[in-house]
Formats: C-alpha cells, structure tokens, sequence
C-alpha cells in the first residue's frame, strides 16, 4: 500500500496505481484523451499532466503509477496551464466544425474544451488537411480525418482487443492520419468498437450518421438478444424509433465493447415488414384481425386439441425474457396439461441432462473473469470467436496481459487462434474423441493414481492409431495438449452446445474432469451457449424433463425433434411456437415442412414472416426485447435486465399475449400487472433465485444462487470439490459413432454449417440489418485452396454443390479457414436453403440433427449446364 | 510479383532477426529496389513474408521519407535542406536542379530521368551543401559542378 497526498488530501492505495486513478480515488477529476483502461499505455496527448512535487517536469498521470509518500498536484496553475496548452495542440488542427459533427455534444474534445481548454486560439497558421471530404472506410464506419487527434484508440482496440488489426496511423510528425492499408474499403469484423472508443468525429457510424443529437436520444440499458455472452448496451431511439445502440466503458461484461450482431443489429426492430397485426387463417390466406378474434382462435384451436385427445407442443425461442419462458411453460405444464415443451435448440433430453450434469450447470457457475484465472483455457466444441465475440474478445484482452495457455479445439479455424498455443483441428463431431486422446495420455502416466477412475475400461482399446484416425488429427497435437493440461495447476475447460450431438463421447469430458481433479488439479467450467437466454431456458423450465430451477423429472414429454416427428405422423394438435422459425433451425426442411402441414392447428407467435409463419393458423405478433422489460441469464449465469426501449410496436408484449391465451382458456392466475411480478413468482419456486428481484439487478446483474434478499449473489462457485465417490458415477458410454454419411467417392468433401459473427440463427433479424446484411449480401461455401485446386475452382467462382439430397448453385471463397476436405456453409440465409444439403437422419444416439455434417461435392458451373 | 531473387533475398535478411518483424525496414528496401519504388503488392508481399498485418507495412513505409511512394525518374535527386545545407545555399542547389531540368521538388522530368526531391540531413554536413542521386552522394556542390553532374547521367 501507498499513502500519497493529492491536492493535500492524503489517502492510502494499492502500489501500482496510477495517479489518475488514484486522484479519482481521492475525488480528482483528471481529463484525459489517448488513455483508455482497457488498451495499452500510450500517453501521447499529455492532457493528464500532474505535477509531482519535488519533480521538475510535469508527468503524465495515465502512466505514473503513485509511490509512497508522493505528493501530487492536479489543480496548481502550472497544471493548469500546461493542461491547456495541450488541449489548444490539439484544437490548433482540429477543424472545429461541431454543428455538422456526428459527435457534437458528445465529444470528449469538446467537453474537456469546455472544461479545462483555451478560450482562446491564437494560432493564425492554416491547418492540416487530409482529405476534404469525409470517405467511407468500411461499411459500418464513415471517416472524418481532418478530426483525427491521434490517440489511437481505434487502432489499439482493434488489434488488442478485437483482434483484427486493420487500423493503423500513417505518415509521421503533423501528418500523421489513422486510416487502413493504403485507405482501402475494409472487410473487418465491422463491430464498430473503434467508432465507439474514438473521442471525436473522426470515425463515425454510417447508421447513425445526420440521424440525431444525442441529447434528442431516448436511451435505456439492457442486454443483447444475440448470444450467450450476454453484453450490456444501451438502445437509444428517437421518438418511436430506434436510432442506435451504444455501449458503456463500466457496464456490464463486456464493457464497451460489442461485436457486429449487438451494435448493428437493430433495423429489424423498425423493419417495415414487422408483424403488427394478428392473423387468422381463412381458407388459403391469412386475413388480418383484431387482437381479441385472434385469441379467440386460439384458444378454439388449443380446445379442439385438447377435446379430441391429441397431442399439444410448445417450442419457445431462448430470446424470449425468463418471465416469458416461464410463463410459456407454465402455460403449457399447467394449462395443457403437457410436458411437450423445448426451446428451439433441439438438445436431446439424455445429451442436456449429460451436459448439465458435466458442466455442474444446476450449481451455478463462474464468472468468466474468474474462468479465465487460469494456467490452461481449452475451448472446444464451439466457433467462440464467431458464436461469442465479446466472449473472443475478453480472453484475448485478458490472455494479452498474462501468462495463459489457450488450447483450441474446433474443426475450422477462427480468430482466437491467434492467441493460442495449440489450435487442434478435427474432423467435424469429434470432439470426444479428442478428449479421449488427451485423457489416455494422462492416464497411462498416472495408472496408479488413477485406478479408481470411473468408466477407465473405455480407454483401453482407444490407440494412439484409432484416435488419429477417427478425428484426423496429428497425435503430436493431442501430445502437446495434454502436456499443457499435465503442467498446468488450474485449467479451465469452456465447452460449447457442438459437443452435444453425442452424449457418449461427451462421457471422455466427465472423466478428464475427473481425472485432472483426482490429480489435484483445479478444474473450472466455463460452458458457452450460443443463444442470448439459453442458460435461463433451461433454467425457467424449457424442457421436456427440467422443471423451473432445475427440477430434474422423469417425464413423458416430447423435445423439439420429437414434437416435430409425432407432427409429421398426423399426432398433434395443436403446436405453438413463439419466437422459433422451426423451418430454418430444422437441418431438414422438407421433412419439417410436412409435419407442419400436418399439424391440425399451428400458433405462431413472432415479430418477423418467416418461413414457418406462412405454415401458421393464427399468427400473434411479438415484441422484440427492445420493447418489453424482462431478464437474461446469459452462459455465467448473470441474471441481468432487458428494459423497455419503446412501446410493442404490435400492441402487446409476448408476456402480456401469453397471459391473454390464458386468461382464454379459463384461467385465474395468469393475470400479472410486469415482468416483475412474474419473476417474483417464479423465484418463489426455486430456491437460488429466492433473493433475487428486478429492482436487485441493477446495474450489472446477479449471479445466481442468491438464496435471500439479503445476499450479494455468488461470483465464484468452485469452493467446492468434485462430490461423486470415484469410480462410482453412471455411465452410459457408447463409442464413437461415425457420421451418418461419411464422404466417398461420389460425395468427396464433408459439408459442415454453422454461422458467421455477423448473422444469428435464421438471420431473420440481423439481415434486416443494412449494416450487417451488406457484409455478407450473399452466401459462399468456404473451400480450402488444396481442393480449390484439386477441383479447379477459383475464389467467388459459382459452382453447383450437391448432396443425396438436393443441390443449390453457391458462390466459392477460398480460405484456409477450413481444412482440406472439408467445405463449410452458414444457415443463416433462406436463400442458400443450406438445410437442403444437411443429413436429414438424427443421430443415432440423441437424435440432434446432424447440424454439423454430410457429404456432398461440387462442379463447375459452365461444364454442368 | 516479387521475383524469387527478391522474396529469397528478404527470406535471408529475416533470418539475421530474432524476430521475422524486425526485417521489414530491409524488406522494403527491396521492394524499392525491385519497382523503383514501394508499391502496394509489394507492401503486401512483404507482410505475408514477415507475417504481419499489411497495415503494420504500411506505417513503416509512410512513415519513412527514404521510402518512394510514387514511381521515380531513373536518377532520384534528393537534396538535402537541413540547416548546415540550407545556411550554404540549399535553396540555391535546388532553384538551380529545378531551371535546367525545368522541373519542381516532387516532380519527374517528363523524359523519366529525373525526379527531384528534398530530404532532411544526410549526415554529410561537412561537406555542405550536399545530395544524392541514386545512392552516390555530391557533396560541396558549386552551380558548374551540378552542371557536370546533371550532364554525366544520361
Ligand atoms: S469495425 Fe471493428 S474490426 Fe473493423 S476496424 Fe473497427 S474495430 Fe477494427
Ligand atoms: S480516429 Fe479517433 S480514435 Fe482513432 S486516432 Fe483518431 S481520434 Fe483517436
Ligand atoms: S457478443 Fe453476443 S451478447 Fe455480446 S454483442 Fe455480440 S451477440 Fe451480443
Ligand atoms: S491521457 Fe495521459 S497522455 Fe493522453
Ligand atoms: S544538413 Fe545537409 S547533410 Fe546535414
């Protein structure tokens, strides 16, 4: 500890902190332009100058860390001058235009101006130019370089925290200017962080630009709808109309920073297409109508189902709030009387149960500051850098300042490989079998140590041949692997939904945790979920076998893939669906297809057409979470708050129409006056939520348990150690299964799908996104250069890609993103009908539908036809 | 394209580096070397060699003065207008280079020969006033000596 005086007043603080903040500490408000917390020492503007006394020379507070005894002053007139000299530098070429500046009234330039600058310029000199036009550098960002201050900001945050690294500064003494490579139009990532970390006009949001000042801004805090992640922002609208989302430098996970999907993705919100109106069914059309008809029809639909003794399913989207999933099964458990309730990601009962109980998900969790307090993070079974970004973001961050080994395992490769020690690549859905190689190894060193490891027969016959073989991955990588895992004391093990296709591999996780914990290790686990409320569908009941708080039951309820089979057999009913386009997530669309035709009476509750809406009987329209207060329970289990931006565009917000459905049915209490009251409820079922409430969620959320109203909520979990009895756990282990289509002769290269960093799911919703459509405006097949070769293929060459299926004409990029032999394709656009090129056959052992692989080929184009 | 005499040449120089970074001041030399000046492929050559961002080359090159980002004459006249030059004429070198080839600082003679350029202090102070062409120096420049000069390079 340091006691230090500031301006006279004495306080004590860590070693090691710098003066700015410890003059924060102290009640000191010192400006600054170039420094930001989260980037690397720059201390280029010198606007934080202190003065030290006993020192000749000023010193910049943003680099100075205090010593004992120091004696700082931030208020003397030689500060104070100097402080203003600084500021009037950098207004000296600043061309002082703020009524036509994007970031008037908002400029950090502007307010330390007015807070600590010259009143006065005295400089008659002409000043610097680069362009005089503003020019377009990506299709996100607009730049203004005459603005430039130079703090390179954007170009830290790109390269350190983004990890992109398109932006740098050029040329040298007063020309220096912050621009791409030879200023081409960028083809980044396009999350827009350095728009958002510039202090002033100089890189500006295409989206946002001439909209609005920001003092015109409705504004309100809440959570993204995109991913597990969870990332706070704020959504700002103008009038009834949302204009821009931003996010704040303290707030949430994430803080400040976004990836594409979070920032950009908000068009759809006021997208003109939005369903506004319900809709009922009247012959082959759908004819508008009032919201009391459509209820009406509903709740007919739901009786006659009910009367004849048919099935009735639900599947709700994990976008939707907790309160609504909540009510949403509540609904179906206690209305309808059925366990037939998903949510729209189609785990099998046995490979979520699998999962939950490896992953401890019904103990809480950690946070992923705490996850990444490690020696060793291995991430498998999940794109993080493009299902995640932020997740991406903050292990490069916090993986950049400290000694940290990143084992990647994925079939194709990503961003985060960058900062890895070891990037295995695998053959898609192997991942098991990975972890099988990793452990054999462990285990033949340890033989003695761990002879009562639970489930060690099925190790005996895995070879170092069969391992290689099965994943087509080098055994030196595997080697390496598990000597980083041997040397390290705390390994954190982040797995993602991939490796749920087959629980009986999953068996190798369990046992790795196992045997790293009997070795003494200390094993965290950090899961990665790719939809925003995921953790919290899961958690409020969305499941066939899982009551609210994780009330594991033996029921008789159907899955999603169940519900959609008895469907296509002519067994159900009634089918309400809110929020999910069943059509798009179901690798097989034709199969699908005809189970919704085949279902007597479909509800679909959502805020876009999709596919699957021109299939309903009644449409109710949905809010999006910019119009509804709820709350997400994002992959750390944060329970954070979704706050209203703007009025349900349709009239109602998806809790109020389910409580509408209710009261239809005859029901008494489903009558809620909020989302507040709901979750009350709900927390009244489940013992870790018992202390929480809305009002408690501010501003950064809670992790749950949280067992009173008096307690903090629960940042680290792992206190506890593993509590099965060795040797003792039950096992339903299945070897590894090969992909029910491996490639041949005919069909030589594997075709995986998944998604991009830009889209979400269907894309419904981030393709109405100009920002981010324009990114990827059409759909490729990802290639590698060897079979580009080998087929003779060029990069954006249309070829014609075919399965047993069906065949699509695509556009080819080239990339080594893919290894060779295997092709990927992402299913967000309709358009690419990718679904048609997946296997439609369930996987043997938990039914997911085989997202992950089937075999297919391609021609050219000009020979075909 | 770089040829592969030059892609070997900056293979060699990075192996006298610790790290592959390190080399690109030398790698842009032969890029200059091999274009007559930097040229965007070649930038991006070079940035795949040393496996960097192409951006990283880019500050590199612009921000030295020594690296050409325009094509130039076959002769490059660089005239040094630091303070010891510039107290013993340098404005006068450069007036006198600017009439006979009848060409301003920055431009090349429409023939290709010639480009005229003013650089900071090349070290040869003593010897003031000074430049360079190509890479010989000229030093205690007097108006015939420059005649001679200009007429030797044909
Ligand atoms: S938008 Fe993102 S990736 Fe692109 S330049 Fe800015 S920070 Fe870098
Ligand atoms: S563009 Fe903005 S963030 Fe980047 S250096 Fe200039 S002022 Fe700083
Ligand atoms: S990382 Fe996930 S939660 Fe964060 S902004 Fe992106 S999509 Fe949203
Ligand atoms: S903020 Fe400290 S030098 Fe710029
Ligand atoms: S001033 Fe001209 S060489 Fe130094």
């Amino acid at each position: 500890m340091a006691t230090v005086k500031i301006n006279g007043k004495e306080i004590t603080i860590d070693d090691g902190t710098l003066i700015l903040d410890a003059a924060k500490t102290a009640g000191f408000d010192i400006p600054t332009m170039c420094f930001h917390a989260r980037l690397s020492k720059l201390a280029s503007c010198r606007v934080c100058l202190v003065e030290i006394v006993g020192q000749k020379k000023l010193q910049p507070s943003c680099v100075t860390p205090v010593m004992h005894g120091m004696e700082v002053l931030t208020e003397s007139p030689v500060v104070k001058s100097a402080r203003s000299s600084m500021i009037e530098l950098l207004l000296a070429n600043h061309p002082l235009d703020c009524p036509v500046c994007d970031k008037g009234g908002e400029c950090e330039l502007q307010d330390i101006t007015f807070k600590f600058g010259p009143r006065q310029s005295p400089f008659g000199d002409n000043k610097r130019r680069f362009n005089e036009e503003d020019y377009i550098l990506s299709p996100v960002i607009v730049q203004n370089a005459n603005r430039c201050i130079q703090c390179k900001r954007c170009v830290r945050i790109c390269a350190e925290t983004v990890g992109v690294g398109v932006l740098g500064s050029i040329e040298r003494g007063a020309k220096t200017g912050e621009t791409s490579f030879v200023r081409e139009y960028l083809d980044c990532d396009h999350c827009g962080n350095c728009i958002e970390v510039c202090p002033v006009g100089s890189l500006m949001s295409r989206s946002y630009r001439y909209k609005s000042r920001p003092w015109d801004l409705k504004g309100v805090d809440t959570v993204c709808v995109y991913c597990g992640t969870g990332c706070q922002l704020t959504v700002q609208a103008r009038k009834d109309e949302v204009v821009r989302v931003i996010s704040k430098p303290e707030e949430g996970i994430n803080n400040e920073t976004l990836c594409a999907r979070g920032r950009y993705g908000y068009s759809f919100i006021n997208s003109i297409d939005r369903l506004l109106v319900p809709m009922v069914r009247m012959g082959n059309t759908l004819e508008p109508t009032t919201w009391e008809d459509a209820v009406r029809a509903v709740r007919n639909g739901l009786s006659e189902a009910i009367n004849k003794g048919k099935k009735i399913g639900g599947i709700a989207s994990s976008r939707l709030s907790n309160e609504e999933l909540y009510l949403f099964q509540k609904l179906m458990r206690g209305v309808l009387k059925t366990n037939n309730i998903d949510s729209g990601s189609r785990w099998d009962t046995a490979a979520v149960k699998t999962y939950a109980e490896i992953m401890e998900l019904s103990k809480g969790g950690l946070s992923i500051y705490d996850a990444l307090n490690t020696d060793t993070l291995l991430i498998l079974g999940f794109g993080i850098s493009d299902e995640n970004p932020v997740t991406d973001y903050i292990i490069r961050r916090i993986s950049g300042n400290k000694k940290m080994n990143i084992i990647m395992a994925s079939p194709r490769g990503m961003k985060l490989d960058n900062s890895a020690v070891l990037s295995i690549r695998h053959n898609p859905g192997t991942e098991g079998v990975i972890i099988g190689g990793i452990l054999k190894l462990i285990y033949d060193k340890n033989i003695n140590s761990l002879k009562n490891l639970g489930g060690k027969d099925y190790l005996k016959d895995l070879s170092k041949e069969k391992v290689s073989d099965i994943t087509k991955t080098a055994w030196q990588d595997i080697e390496a692997a598990s000597g980083y895992i041997m040397a390290s004391n705390t390994i954190t093990v982040a797995v993602g939904s991939d490796v749920l296709r087959v629980p009986s591999r999953i068996e190798f996780l369990r046992m790795l945790i196992e045997a790293l914990r009997i070795l003494g290790k200390d094993v965290k686990l950090f899961p990665l979920f790719d939809r925003s409320n995921q953790r919290g569908a899961l958690e409020m009941g969305v499941h066939p076998d899982i009551l609210p708080g994780y009330n594991f039951i033996d029921g008789d309820g159907l899955g999603a893939d169940g519900i959609i089979d008895a469907a296509s057999r002519g067994e159900v009913g009634a089918l309400y669906l809110a929020g999910e386009d069943i059509l798009s997530d179901f690798p097989d669309g034709v199969f699908a297809r005809e189970a919704l035709r085949q279902t007597k009476f479909l509800v679909v509750q959502d805020i876009l057409p999709t596919e699957t809406t021109e299939f309903a009987d009644v449409i109710l329209p949905g809010s999006s979470h910019a119009e509804k207060d709820g709350t997400f329970t994002n992959g750390e289990r944060r329970i954070q708050l979704v706050r209203k931006a703007i009025e349900p565009l349709g009239g109602k917000a998806d809790w109020e129409t389910i409580c509408l459905v209710a009261k239809a049915l005859g029901i008494k209490n489903m009558e809620y006056s909020s989302p507040s009251e709901i979750w009350d409820e709900l927390a009244g079922l489940a013992p870790m939520f018992a202390g929480v409430n809305h009002k408690k969620l501010e501003p950064d959320g809670i992790q749950w348990p949280c067992p009173d109203i008096d307690h903090p909520g629960t940042a680290i979990m792992y206190t506890e150690k593993f509590n099965r009895p060795n040797g003792k756990a039950l096992f339903n282990f299945r070897e590894h299964i090969a992909s029910a289509e491996v490639p041949d002769d005919k069909y030589p290269l594997i075709l995986s799908t998944g998604r991009r960093r830009q889209h979400y799911n269907n894309g419904s919703m981030t393709r109405r996104s100009n920002a981010i459509f324009n990114q990827w405006p059409e759909e490729s097949l990802e290639l590698n250069p060897f079979d580009a070769r080998r087929f003779n293929i060029k990069d954006s060459e249309k070829v014609l890609a075919s399965s047993r299926r069906g065949e699509m004409e695509v556009k080819v990029h080239v990339t080594d993103r893919v290894q060779p032999g295997i092709t990927f394709l992402a299913f967000h656009n309709r358009d690419a009908l990718t679904n048609l090129l997946t296997n439609d056959a369930l996987d043997p052992v938990c039914k997911i539908p085989e997202y992950k692989s089937c075999a297919i080929k391609i021609e050219k184009l000009n020979g075909h036809k | 394209m770089l040829s592969e005499k030059a892609v070997k040449e900056i293979e060699e120089i990075t192996t006298r580096y610790p790290v592959k970074r390190s080399a690109v001041m030398p790698a842009l030399f032969v890029v200059q070397k091999e274009y007559g000046y930097v040229t965007e492929e070649g930038m991006r050559e070079v940035a795949k060699i040393l496996g960097l961002r192409p951006i990283l080359v880019f500050e590199v090159a612009t921000f030295y003065t020594m690296y050409n980002k325009k094509p130039v004459g076959k002769y490059h006249i660089q005239v040094c207008r630091n303070i010891s030059c510039s107290l013993l004429g340098a404005e006068h070198v450069v007036g006198i280079i600017e009439r006979k080839l009848g060409i301003k600082v920055k431009e090349t003679t429409s023939d290709k020969r010639f480009t005229l350029s003013e650089v900071e202090c090349l070290g040869s102070c003593g010897t003031a006033p000074m430049m360079q062409i190509n890479d010989k120096y000229y030093e205690s420049l007097t108006e015939p000596m420059i005649d001679d000069i200009l007429k030797s390079l044909k």
